[in-house]
């Protein structure tokens, strides 16, 4: 199955994909058609205010929930099955990791730097990981913490020898899945198939090329206990060889 | 107008009763949401702005149930009560209509998204307000494409009004609102007008045949 | 106590939810279909059966006559016949929660409150995958709420 151009769904970076001639019938405007936004005189734009602003703020849960709740019914509207319905949710959480990837490094030097002047951005360079095990704590850790304010609750590798490439990361009890039912029929949903999108953005905008989807293992304590599969590509393997050869950590 | 009452119980409400999350979450969460949208209807904005209000409509629906879950319906018998609040106050019923609009639509947004929008610019008849948004947590980190149109047609927080719509019309209003101004716009402020229709009678089982 | 049976009415007046635990009298069973197959745990009967109209007929009556005589905030709550108790809890948006009950049961005003805001309201209202509205009763009878609405009724009740 071939991936849709996954940076499509980025508003921000649409202009990208869609040139300026696309407009035949341009609204008449005494304006000029001038480049770029407006922008309110009080300033009120991402650029003038500060990207830790929101760091520290709550939201509801609910709310949360409704929306993704929306998004989850909006979604099946457009799908035919539930593999479709879980790869579209995946989609949609992949433009988010990416995002999220270049926040957790922005804060984690700001933080580093020093513990409370959260302006001034230290001078050296954020951490991208270059290993997998780094890269998995980083999303086990950090990731989990920034999304859901706690980490994820195990990070395994596969036992098996005819899968060196998996990990597993699980989430005893995922926030996206609190409220829902899955009917019988549908018993194979997870839409924490969002999350898993959302890891597979974060992965990839490190250059780790991967494919991850969420996997209901309940048990009796956690009834909707999910696993992500984080499965990394060939190219990714052949580089941790060498990596790990040349005793890059 | 009580206003200051109604903060406090949106305050008392968030502080106690209210499971948090990061907003950080529902703000890119509600980014990818739009966008989507812009990609399904190939930036037709028009389409765009009605589906968001579509989708806050359903969420308004079930936002008012868990408000009113979390308000304590318990101790209060009903809703009526908090307009009653307002009526020892001593307004008119026509004002005290309007007041019981202004609780739900502030504490509500309190509750959804943690911030309590002005209210102002009522009509003489007090079918009409404006509610102001200072703070939009949904539009944090926004900045609309700059193809030239989606600051002219997008309202990117549309979903709002529909979560308006659907609370509301839970209680009995039926309501109509609509973004007039938008900081993402350009625009200095984020203003939203509100415009009672009617009350909504109760609904009566179909005829027996 | 016994309970007997329970519903929700949404605010369309239509029936949504209806769950019976135990036969009542059949005196009560309006017109008697004393159904031969046993009325198990955990069956969930639907729309077929027309008590529940009787049902919400009663209250809703009973609910506008209340505020007719006591004022708008009066509140009909329960009424008793020799054979059951009727328990009565409607929330702002219309919602109706009706549950029956044997004579012995105490007020179940509180008991149909928990239910509203403990089970329907986390499991159907903030359930993504139920819709807004329940036709015909869409969405209300899954699992999440039936289980926990049989632990509610067998383990709190």
């Amino acid at each position: 199955m071939a991936a849709p151009p996954r940076h499509a769904t980025m508003l921000s970076i649409s202009n990208g994909d869609k040139p300026a001639q696309a407009q035949p019938q341009t609204q008449q405007t005494t304006l000029p058609q001038s480049p770029g936004l407006r922008v309110p005189s009080n300033r009120k734009t991402i650029y003038d205010r500060h990207l830790n602003r929101s760091r520290n703020a709550e939201s509801s849960r609910a709310s949360f929930a409704f929306l993704f709740g929306e998004m989850v019914t909006y979604a099946q509207r457009r799908v035919t099955g539930i593999q479709d319905l879980e790869k579209r949710l995946n989609e949609q959480g992949y433009p988010l990791g990416l995002r999220l990837l270049d926040l957790l490094f922005y804060r984690s030097t700001s933080t580093s730097s020093s513990a409370l002047s959260s302006s001034s951005t230290s001078s050296s360079p954020p951490n991208r990981p270059l290993r997998i095990i780094t890269l998995l704590h980083l999303i086990h850790g950090p990731l989990w913490r920034l999304l859901f304010g706690r980490a994820a609750d195990a990070l395994e590798h596969s036992v098996s020898p005819d899968t060196p490439n998996e990990y597993m990361i699980t989430d005893n009890d995922p926030l996206v899945n609190t409220y829902i039912s899955v009917p019988r029929e549908m018993s194979m949903l997870n839409c924490a198939a969002f999350v898993a999108g959302i890891i597979e953005g974060v992965c990839d905008g490190c250059g780790f090329e991967t494919k991850v989807s969420a996997h209901n293992q309940p048990t009796d304590l956690w009834p909707s206990r999910t696993v992500f599969l984080v499965r990394f590509g060939d190219a990714v393997m052949e580089r941790e060889k060498v990596l790990e050869r040349s005793g890059v950590k | 107008m009580s206003s200051n009452k109604t903060s406090r119980i949106g305050e008392e409400i968030w502080k106690t009763r209210v499971d948090k999350v990061n907003a950080e979450l529902v703000t890119l969460t509600y980014g990818t949401i739009v966008a989507q949208l812009c990609q399904d209807y190939d930036s037709n904005y028009q389409d765009v702005n009605k589906q968001l209000e579509k989708m806050g409509y359903n969420i308004g629906m079930r936002l008012i149930e868990d408000f009113l879950a979390k308000s304590g319906v318990g101790r209060c018998a009903n809703f009526r009560d908090t307009a009653d609040m307002i009526a020892k106050v001593g307004l008119n019923s026509d004002t005290l209509k309007g007041a019981r609009i202004v609780d739900i639509s502030q504490v509500g947004f309190k509750i959804f998204l943690n911030v309590t929008p002005t209210v102002t610019n009522w009509t003489s008849d007090n079918a009409q307000f404006s509610l102001i948004f200072e703070e939009n947590p949904l539009a944090d980190f926004v900045e609309l494409p700059d193809d030239g149109r989606a600051q002219d047609e997008l309202w990117f927080s549309n979903i709002l009004c529909g979560v308006l719509r659907g609370a509301l019309e839970m209680v009995q209003m039926q309501i109509e609102a609509h973004f007039v101004s938008d900081v993402l716009r350009g625009d200095d402020t984020t203003e939203m007008r509100v415009s009672l229709v009617r009350y909504i009678e109760d609904e009566m089982p179909p005829e027996e045949e | 106590m016994v309970v007997y049976s329970f519903y929700i009415f949404d605010r369309h007046a239509e029936c949504i939810y209806k769950r019976r635990w135990l036969p009542r009298p059949t005196s009560i069973v309006g017109k008697s279909r004393s159904e031969a197959a046993p009325t198990g745990l955990g069956q969930t009967v639907r729309s077929s059966d027309d008590d529940s109209k009787l049902v919400f007929g009663t209250v809703f009556s009973l609910r506008n006559m209340v505020r007719k005589l006591g004022g708008e905030d009066d509140n009909f709550v329960s009424f008793t016949t020799s054979q059951y108790k009727l328990h009565y809890y409607e929330t702002p948006t219309n919602t109706k929660f009706v549950m029956l009950t044997d004579l012995k049961s105490p007020s179940m005003r509180i008991a149909l409150q928990q239910i509203y805001i403990n089970l329907f309201v986390e499991y159907v209202v903030k359930n993504p995958l139920s819709p807004t509205e329940h036709p015909g009763g869409v969405g209300v009878n899954n699992e999440l709420f039936e289980e926990s609405l049989e632990q509610f009724v067998v383990c709190v009740i």
